[in-house]
């Protein structure tokens, strides 16, 4: 073979057997959650947030103490971000997520990504695979927009789904997270490991520059206006009232923690679909499950314990991711969203 | 050169002018450090430091604003210490102190003497200070919770150098005056 045809054989097979793009990053190809703007609206809705790509370093290199050890350094009303997987739990204070906004951690064995929004109040969790997910900067109706260090493509967080790069129309492999106070965690998971301040960068981890959740304040006050434009806005609730929302294929439902409290068990319809949104009133959180027989949640029979909830007649019936957020930003992404305040029908 | 012999001569016989300069470029340095959140609260009440990341030197956390390398704890205050961002705000201080200072000595000597051209130097003294709160005006109204703040994020790669640029203008245009009224 002649030597120009032998190198541009081998490159051929360099490139044929190298790995697709972004195989790193395990995606679900067609997302399961719905996806109610164009791709393209999402894009043109793209703002600077202010710092540049990776100006908010994501924690590559977490480190980790007692839940013993972080109570000298958290109140137990103080937030932090939960996470529970194959026997192992731990905890993210909020204090720390606000300055670096990704943790690429690993649990059991299984490398992840805990993603916090401020500006919108969200916290959810990635399966990252062989890559990292970083924060690009840039925002989505006020929303963090990651991307993805194997291919570069953009995820707005709470969409999950990629609207930019190689891996455009996309969904990540979500993982369910708990966002609730420290002394509610330790409580549920005594063992936990806790995130320590040792990040790798200088921060002044006993001030949020945003204001503060114990108690509330700033920016987190549920009146208080937003910073960036948003793609649809309506008023039904103030703009920072919590809400829990989950998505799927069909639609997205949010329920307002207020009506979540008081009633325990919420029966909701996304197109074709129930679901039951159940409280966890040790966390102070929801469960949302797949309830397609409008089977009977019987409220004085549920169990929570590591794993979330359990009897109940709850039995069979499979989990859908859910996490909390700040009104405006669910209503900007989801606007035809269900929305149940307790004071009337659900309605969409 | 003159104009600048000019300012080095009137600041380094006037204490009073220099004291000014100092104090005007200490304050606006600690404001600007507040608001781009290197100076803040949450110290335990002691004097406490540690230095523990100086390879980040020289990384940028976004535009003209560079990653701490240290933590200072002073009492109430803990300042998150990186060299540029504090040369950048004691920089913009410094200027912006020493033309409110030549503005306000030129608008005395103008009601002393009747110069005509007095007038136009105190109100060239007015984008300085403009200038001089522009490049921290994004910040403030993060801070202060103002929907105008997402529209001006995409503005602050510019504002920082606009700001150092009409300051150093100004000190020109300043210093030109100051040199022609003392000859």
């Amino acid at each position: 073979m002649h030597g120009s045809h032998r190198i541009l054989a081998t490159l051929a097979v360099l490139l044929l057997s190298s790995p697709a793009a972004g195989a790193g990053l395990p995606t679900v190809d067609p997302p399961e959650v719905a996806v109610p703007h164009t791709l393209e609206a999402f894009r043109q809705a793209v703002r600077s947030g202010g710092p540049a790509k990776d100006g908010i370093p994501s924690i590559d290199r977490p480190r980790f103490h007692s839940a013993h050890a972080a109570d000298d350094l958290l109140e137990d009303g103080d937030r932090i971000v939960g996470l529970y997987l194959d026997g192992e739990a731990r905890a993210y204070p909020q204090r720390i997520l606000v300055w670096h906004e990704i943790v690429n951690d690993e649990l059991a064995g299984t490398p992840v990504s805990v993603t916090y929004c401020p500006l919108t109040g969200t916290a959810l969790g990635f399966h990252r695979g062989d890559t990292e997910l970083g924060v690009s900067g840039r925002l989505v109706n006020s929303n963090l927009v990651m991307y993805d260090r194997a291919t570069d493509s953009q995820w707005p967080q709470i969409l999950g789904v990629a609207i930019d790069g190689p891996l455009a129309g996309q969904g990540l492999e979500e993982l369910r997270v708990i966002w609730t106070t420290w002394g509610a965690w330790k409580a549920r998971y005594p063992e936990t490991r806790v995130l320590t301040q040792e990040t790798g960068h200088v921060r002044n981890y006993r001030r949020d520059p945003y204001g503060s959740y114990n108690p509330t304040s700033g920016y987190y006050l549920p009146e208080s206006g937003r910073l960036f434009p948003v793609m649809a806005k309506s008023g039904r609730l103030p703009p920072k009232a919590t809400v829990l929302g989950f998505r799927t294929e069909e639609g997205a439902a949010a329920v307002t923690t207020e009506a979540l409290r008081r009633q325990g068990v919420i029966d909701l319809a996304v197109g074709d679909n129930h679901y039951a949104v159940i409280h966890d009133s040790g966390l102070d959180t929801g469960w949302v499950l797949h309830n397609p027989q409008r089977t009977e949640i019987r409220l004085d029979e549920l169990q929570f314990g590591p794993e979330g909830v359990s009897g109940g007649s709850t039995e069979g019936l499979s989990s859908v991711n859910a996490y909390e957020a700040m009104w405006f930003a669910w209503e900007a992404f989801y606007p035809d969203t269900l929305l149940y305040r307790g004071d009337e029908e659900p309605r969409p | 050169m003159k104009p600048l012999r000019a300012l080095w001569v009137i600041l380094c016989h006037w204490p009073l002018g220099l004291g000014l300069v100092a104090t005007v470029g200490l304050v606006y340095g600690g404001l600007y450090l507040w608001l781009i959140g290197d100076l803040g609260g949450g110290g335990t009440g002691g004097l406490h430091a540690v230095f523990p990341a100086w390879e980040r030197v020289w990384e940028t956390r976004g535009p003209f604003h560079f990653e701490p390398v240290g933590l200072i704890e002073a009492g109430p205050l803990v300042w998150t210490f990186s060299p540029i961002n504090s040369l950048l705000a004691w920089g913009l201080g410094m200027l912006l102190g020493t033309n409110l200072t030549l503005g306000w000595r030129l608008r005395r000597a103008s009601r002393a003497c009747g110069w005509q051209a007095s007038g136009s130097s105190f109100l060239s003294s007015l984008p300085a200070l403009l200038a001089g709160g522009a490049c921290c005006a994004p910040l403030a109204l993060i801070w202060l919770g103002l929907p105008l703040a997402g529209a001006l994020a995409s503005l602050t790669p510019w504002l920082i150098p606009l700001a150092a640029l009409l300051l150093l203008a100004s000190l020109a245009y300043l210093t030109k005056v100051l040199a022609s009224s003392v000859s």
